[in-house]
């Protein structure tokens, strides 16, 4: 640790730091006004279950998405087999499905007229035995699937980025294969599995979709309802206050035991030989894929089809529908694009000039991603409508509530891509005379690309789905497909609601492909 | 190698700078449009929009969402909003609207041809039409004949045979929230604890999958806003239930009711074109087609009532005037609360 330096890149994180901080300066503000007597109040009735509630969800989730994510990465990356780059896309694109979409199809699919109720029926002959979707259980297994492909992305591009040398070496003295994994390859993807199992915590932690579809009492479904049902600002303002001190010891935690471990590539040229799934294998690999796909995303894709083929016979598709489209995408590439800049500073600060203010920043820089939308959006209204009231009710104010949200995203792989370059390499560009701004030009911005593409892409997806923050923020008339899912779908109309879907799919599918795209030019 | 990087990363400025260029001029919106903040379904609304359209030349743009949320919106955005109205589904939401003096009220001489008891003791609001909590039973089903009140339902005797909407409908809500008022709170609670009992924990999401329940004889009898059922027969018509409107003796409370309703916000610059707005809903013409789009009362007494559901004047309505649901609100959700029903 040094002392802290306020240099440039100091600064500007300070500032967008400044910026993240808005809404749980205005959680802050709102919870100091809650007397005493209600809080205690919140801490007899409310705050056991919800603590709870909230823990198992994200325990179970995390349980379920190390399960799936590991897993298929370690087989995709270590094994060479036929249909491995589709294996690839598969445990990819659930991506592309919103959590709130993930509980609707699967409510849906599990309904006595459903496809998976009716099987279960045709099986078991029972429809009352039909397993409830509306309990923990339900909604673990729909976040499960919605985040798994966060842990897979992760600790796949770190099999692959591990130098296989070491792997080598420890074979070459008589090491097992299991003793490799422990010793070797575990230890080192250990970092790449806890940064992406810390995202699918927050991502529990913060999901509105899934929880208020299937009506699990977490944090923050209790925290809307006390918002949006009662008008209770203070006690949903208090109950935020203390979901964030939840995540933050969680992520202050996460961070220290990462903190010890670090690794530099002194070599970035590696060329992995993989070895070539024997047919047994084979038949074990496309099994196991096959079974977490087929639940992740061909039945939901497959739904979406069927019924966007009905929206399409019955012509409920009309002008507005493409409409929605295109301000989806018009508002998810400005936030991704704003959110990659103005996380870039955070990230330098930290892994080049590490002190206590750049872990504080690195910090307040997630409070967006810990906070409930709903209470994001409305701390960003409140700051527009008080300081700045002529962007009120512009893209403008849209865009820094979801940069506000993202932000961590985007400076979790940039810092993730940062920690891998060893700083030698920078001082080597000073040392021949390159100023800090060509030597991030030259130097460190090139090395550090597949974390910029895939900040923008990861920013980009989520903006996309994003659904909380729209609703409240969106222009008057700005509707995005997701808040007509959100319309649709409480009035049961499927016809609607399954094109919207089935068009997020389909709008991610760029995306994901320019990072899979950069991931593999690197290897 | 440098060049590529150059205009890779140019061309993502020169794309997000246009983008929001064209997204600030293009999605700008037509200034002299009226803004309706609705919590209704659009497509029971966009008709009527449009034609009043059609017939004042006056733009009306829908921002839609849930209602409480708009609500919300509408309060936390005071004097920089731009709703010029709010139209929501529920009584209650419009009458803490009211309450928080977020509305301006609309002239007497406008909202007196609806009743006093569907509009704000101050006109602040005015219901648009009303809708009415049923009871669907199956033909085929056994001892379901004693069933004539929303109380029966708790009777131990239909013990797993209840459908019921999740707890958080807001027309649940509001159908307690009468019972409540007409009944007290000792009577509603048990009330309460009977239906949890009877549904067994098991909650829908949508009336129209209690409709369906029950058609398909998987549930027996189930409690649900009267439009649904006709919903459902228009889909398959010769489906085996039948309506039952309950508490219609003459010593029982009548049946639960709920209007949705329109008010103009309070900090409107666009007044004169929002009450003609009202106007247009409240005449014969837009009543008709805003109550029948969805089979709801109009809530206009000499307007057309679609002519599948029961007349008006054949029924009781619980005499608990639409403003009272919103002081009851908070009080109804504890309650709910406290029994734990799904």
């Amino acid at each position: 640790m040094l002392r802290p330096r306020l240099n440039i890149q100091g600064s500007l994180s300070g500032m967008v730091v400044l910026l993240a901080a808005i809404p749980l300066l205005f959680v802050m503000l709102n919870s100091v006004q809650l007397p005493l007597d209600k809080w205690l109040g919140l801490w007899n009735t409310r705050l056991p279950s919800l603590f709870w509630n909230t823990l198992l969800l994200a325990a179970l989730v995390v349980i379920g998405c190390f399960i799936l994510g590991v897993s298929s990465a370690w087989l995709i990356a270590r094994r060479q087999f036929r249909g491995r780059s589709v294996a690839l896309w598969l445990m990819i694109l659930p991506l592309a499905i919103p959590t709130y979409v993930f509980a609707y199809i699967y409510t849906s699919l599990m309904d006595v007229d459903g496809w998976l109720g009716s099987l279960w029926i045709t099986l078991f002959g029972n429809a009352a035995s039909i397993p409830d979707l509306y309990n923990v259980g339900g909604v673990a297994l729909i976040l499960a699937l919605s985040g798994f492909p966060y842990v897979f992305l992760l600790t796949h591009s770190a099999l692959l980025n591990s130098n296989p040398h070491m792997e080598e070496a420890a074979r070459i003295h008589g090491a097992s294969s299991r003793e490799i994994f422990w010793r070797i390859t575990a230890p080192l993807i250990r970092p790449a599995i806890a940064a992406s199992l810390a995202m699918v915590t927050l991502h529990v932690l913060s999901d509105f979709g899934a929880v208020s579809m299937l009506r699990y009492q977490t944090f923050t479904l209790s925290i809307y309802l006390q918002m949006n049902g009662r008008f209770d600002y203070q006690s949903a303002a208090a109950l935020s206050s203390i979901l964030v001190m939840l995540a933050l010891t969680f992520l202050v935690l996460e961070r220290f035991f990462r903190s010890r471990q670090r690794y530099f590539s002194a070599n970035q040229a590696k060329t992995w030989r993989i070895k070539h799934a024997s047919k047994k294998e084979l038949w074990i690999i496309w099994s196991w894929l096959g079974l977490i796909s087929l639940f992740a995303f061909i039945l939901p894709l497959a739904w979406m089809l069927t019924w966007s083929f009905e929206a399409v016979i019955a012509q409920t598709l009309g002008s507005e529908f493409w409409g929605y489209a295109l301000n989806s995408l018009v508002i998810a590439i400005i936030a991704a694009t704003v959110c990659i800049v103005a996380a870039l500073p955070i990230g330098l600060f930290h892994t080049r000039f590490r002190s206590w203010l750049s872990n504080l920043f690195l910090q307040m820089s997630s409070t967006g991603f810990v906070l409930p939308g709903p209470v994001v959006a409305l701390g960003v209204m409140t700051f527009f409508l008080t300081t700045l009231p002529a962007l009120y009710g512009t893209l403008a104010a849209l865009t820094i509530a979801l940069v506000i949200r993202f932000l961590p995203l985007a400076v979790q792989s940039q810092e993730a891509a940062l920690s891998q370059l060893t700083p030698s390499i920078e001082q080597a560009s000073r040392v021949h005379g390159a100023g800090p701004l060509e030597t991030l030009w030259r130097i460190t911005l090139p090395m550090m690309r597949n974390g910029m593409v895939a900040a923008w892409v990861l920013v980009f997806i989520d903006a996309l789905k994003e659904l909380p923050a729209t609703l409240l923020l969106r222009p008057i008339g700005f509707d995005t497909l997701p808040v007509r899912i959100w319309i649709e779908a409480s009035e049961e109309m499927l016809e609607v609601a399954a094109p919207a879907a089935l068009m997020l799919v389909i709008s991610t599918i760029p995306a994901l492909w320019i990072m899979l795209r950069s991931t593999r030019q690197s290897t | 190698m440098l060049s590529s990087r150059i205009i890779l990363t140019t061309t993502l400025l020169i794309v997000t700078g246009i983008l929001s260029g064209i997204a600030q001029t293009a999605f700008a919106r037509d200034e002299t449009a009226l803004v309706i903040y609705s919590g209704r379904s659009d497509k029971f609304v966009k008709p009527v929009i449009k034609l009043f359209s059609e017939k004042t030349g006056i733009k009306v743009i829908l921002h839609t969402a849930k209602s409480t949320a708009l609500l919300n919106k509408l309060r936390a955005e005071g004097p920089r909003t731009e709703a010029d109205l709010y139209l929501s589904n529920d009584a209650g939401n419009l009458q803490i609207g009211a309450d928080m003096g977020l509305f301006k009220a609309i002239p007497e001489n406008i909202a007196n041809v609806i009743p006093k008891n569907l509009r704000a003791p101050d006109n602040s609001w005015i219901g648009l039409s009303a809708r009415s909590r049923v009871l669907v039973i199956n033909t085929k089903s056994k001892n379901t004949h004693f069933i004539k009140s929303v109380f029966d339902l708790a009777d131990p005797r239909l013990k797993g045979r209840l459908g019921i909407t999740h707890s958080s409908n807001e027309s649940f809500i509001a159908g307690t929230a009468v019972y409540l008022e007409s009944k007290g709170e000792a009577k509603t609670r048990d009330w309460l604890e009977g239906i949890n009992n009877n549904s067994d924990g098991e909650a829908f999401n949508k009336h129209s999958k209690i409709v369906a329940a029950v058609a398909k004889g998987r549930k027996d009898v189930g409690l649900v806003n009267h439009y649904y059922i006709y919903r459902h027969l228009d889909k398959s018509p010769d489906s085996p239930i039948r309506i039952v409107i309950p508490d219609q003796s003459p010593d029982s409370i009548g049946v639960a009711w709920n209007v949705a309703g329109i008010a103009i916000s309070k900090y409107s610059k666009k007044v004169p074109q929002a009450q003609k707005l009202v106007e247009f809903l409240i005449s014969t013409e837009g009543q008709k087609l805003f109550a029948q789009l969805n089979r709801e009362y109009p809530t206009r007494k000499d307007a057309a009532t679609a002519a599948e559901i029961a007349p008006l004047s054949t029924i009781k309505v619980a005499d608990v005037p639409m403003s009272s649901l919103g002081r009851l609100r908070n009080k109804t959700l504890d309650m709910i609360e406290a029994v734990g029903l799904p």
